[in-house]
């Protein structure tokens, strides 16, 4: 019996290796290509995308019909970026429904964007040829943003050492220190002052602030952080600077006024050398030297003050007294209505409302409370793994650890947190993307996150 | 029949996409008798938002509103006011998101003020808004013609 199959086993697959030989040997070895994989490297970095794709943001089509033969209205798995193989990206940041991309290139031109462009957020695009300046209200595939440029700055001034974008609005700090602002400036985020029924479709203005009318010459600009409707400058001496929508207090200035004139905050932060600021909708956190956390904006979630009568609307920057005994603070994240903070310890503090990471039941907490690390991808054979950066945009949130992986959890908007399916998460997931996740820009419907490969 | 305001708010003109779906989500299920794009002045927002003098979003509120064109209707169709404010979903939009997540405010508002659209709350402030943004609108004419429909019912 047991023969029998012997024989049968050996016979059909004697008949099938048979033929294949053959069909090598009748070929000529010396013709057969030799194929040789390429290998990563060329760009260290890569760009995995996600979320909602309607809008543009993902950049992932390159052609208008193709898109709509293939309707696919969100992307629910980490998607790798083509534009991100040809070009080293160094720096992404998403705002609500567009992305810019930070790029060293050999033409010089150094920032790049794709998705909505409504007000011309990612500058004056033209279709076609420059004889027809017909403004895209949708770019579909990332698309050169040109800096205006002054006599003798080189390609190497208008390298972006920072940016990030808001709602409609896009800030950019370039290496030799000028603040270039484009987009929406109805609230004077872009650091000007407010015209009036001013049109934001098809301007081709962009502002050009240098770095010494903000904050003199003896400091300079590091980063900057766009609110929804606001933004904020932080200096290297530790100072912040905000302008734009102050109606919930988000500007610090001590008011609820639009502000277009770009102003050093106080409060509590004046004599605290300031290391980071957060904020993706309207509450604002920051971080000093030591660790201790400061906010302001929106607490209509009791994100900043818990006490029973605590004031919604804080327009002044001040201590948090409810992260006190978290311990030393190592980074901070703001969304719209929670906030997070990641301590010297590796250990995620998420707090106000919202999915927290507790899972379904708990929605709100007035007291920052931790996730615990095995989440986060610690086990006994990997003792040493820890978070080493959080983030999060208006309705999610994500960390991630020392072996660069992301972990994503919150309201899955439109696909935005890339775990394949549309449902909410209620606890930390690690996202699928092949390689090791160095920075993550949190849209509000969509995800960028620019790694490095494994090897 | 009922007839209402809505009002897409500044934000979501800006969104080429979710200005195109709302539009088909009201076309499919009422009668648009007017609509236009609006610039909500200093004016007409204190006017229009007169209930919420002296609350805490108040000014919040009004500088939204006046921070881009608006695009207002006037709709119809059976129990109307009620039927577009179960469409947009719970006012703040941070709840919304979780409890009624296909709502449009769950889907194209961005906090709690920025929440996408208004809906008038009842026959009267309908009237009364329409009066505000439309000021052109005849309503007798809506309301002689009710008169008429429910004559002949």
């Amino acid at each position: 019996m047991l023969h029998s199959v012997k024989a049968v086993t050996h016979r059909l697959a004697r008949q099938y290796t048979a033929k294949a030989n053959r069909s090598i040997l009748s070929q000529d070895i010396k013709k057969i290509k030799n194929y040789e994989p390429k290998i990563s490297g060329t760009h260290a970095n890569r760009v995995y995308v996600w979320g909602f794709q309607e809008t543009g943001a993902l950049g992932l089509q390159t052609n208008v019909k193709k898109a709509q033969e293939r309707y696919t209205e969100m992307v629910h798995h980490p998607t790798r970026l083509q534009f991100s193989n040809n070009n080293e990206i160094t720096d992404v940041t998403a705002g609500y429904g567009f992305t810019a991309y930070a790029v060293k290139r050999s033409d010089g031109e150094t920032l790049f964007g794709s998705g909505l462009n409504t007000d011309s957020q990612l500058g004056f695009q033209v279709k076609g040829n420059s004889k027809d300046p017909a403004n895209l209200d949708v770019i579909i595939y990332p698309t050169a943003i040109k800096l205006p440029r002054e006599q003798g700055e080189t390609d190497e001034d208008m390298q972006v050492r920072s940016m990030s974008s808001g709602r409609a609005h896009l800030v950019v700090v370039t290496q030799n220190g000028t603040v270039f602002t484009m987009g929406n400036n109805s609230y004077g985020q872009c650091g000007r002052s407010i015209i009036e029924d001013e049109r934001y479709t098809a301007s081709a203005l962009i502002n050009r602030i240098p770095q010494a009318d903000i904050c003199g010459a003896e400091d300079e600009i590091v980063a900057v952080e766009c609110g929804q409707d606001h933004s904020l400058f932080l200096t290297k001496l530790g100072r912040v600077y905000s302008c734009g929508w102050g109606a919930d207090g988000q500007t610090g200035q001590g008011n609820y006024h639009t502000a277009g004139q770009i102003t050093l905050i106080a409060g509590d932060i004046e004599k605290e050398r300031i290391v980071r600021v957060a904020c993706s909708s309207d509450c604002v956190l920051a971080l000093n030297e030591q660790g201790d956390i400061f906010g302001w904006g929106n607490s209509e979630y009791g994100q900043l003050d818990d006490s029973v009568d605590a004031e919604t609307q804080i327009c002044t920057p001040r201590a948090l007294t409810l992260t006190k005994g978290i311990g030393k603070v190592k980074d901070v994240a703001a969304g719209g209505s929670f906030c997070m903070a990641l301590n010297d310890q590796g250990l995620v503090y998420t707090w106000g409302y919202g999915i927290l990471g507790f899972g379904p039941t708990v929605e709100q907490s007035s007291k920052p409370q931790h996730l615990l690390p095995p989440l986060f991808g610690r086990n006994d054979f990997s003792n040493a793994t820890t978070v080493i950066s959080i983030g999060c945009g208006v309705f999610h949130m994500g960390a991630v650890n020392s072996d660069g992986d992301l972990f994503m959890w919150g309201k899955n908007r439109f696909g935005h947190l890339g775990l394949g399916h549309k449902k909410d998460q209620f606890f930390p997931f690690k996202a699928a993307i092949n390689g090791k996740v160095t920075k993550v820009a949190y849209g509000v419907d969509h995800t960028i996150a620019l790694c490095r490969p494994h090897i | 029949m009922e007839i209402t305001l809505a009002l897409l708010k500044p934000h979501v003109l800006r969104n080429t996409y979710a200005l195109r779906q709302l539009k088909a989500l009201i076309a499919s299920n009422f009668d648009v008798l007017q609509a236009k794009e609006v610039r909500i002045t200093k004016e007409i927002s204190e006017c229009f938002y007169a209930e919420h003098k002296g609350k805490f979003f108040y000014q919040r509120l009004t500088s939204f509103m006046q921070s881009g064109p608006c695009y207002a209707l006037i709709l119809q169709s059976e129990s109307c006011i009620q039927k577009w404010r179960q469409l947009m979903g719970p006012t703040k939009v941070f709840r919304a998101v979780y409890t009624e997540p296909d709502s449009i405010r769950a889907l194209y508002g961005l906090s709690d003020t920025r929440n996408a659209c208004h809906g008038s709350d009842s026959e009267a402030s309908a009237m009364r808004e329409i009066g505000i943004l439309f000021p052109e609108f005849d309503v007798t004419r809506i309301r002689s013609s009710q008169a008429n429909n429910s004559k002949s019912a």
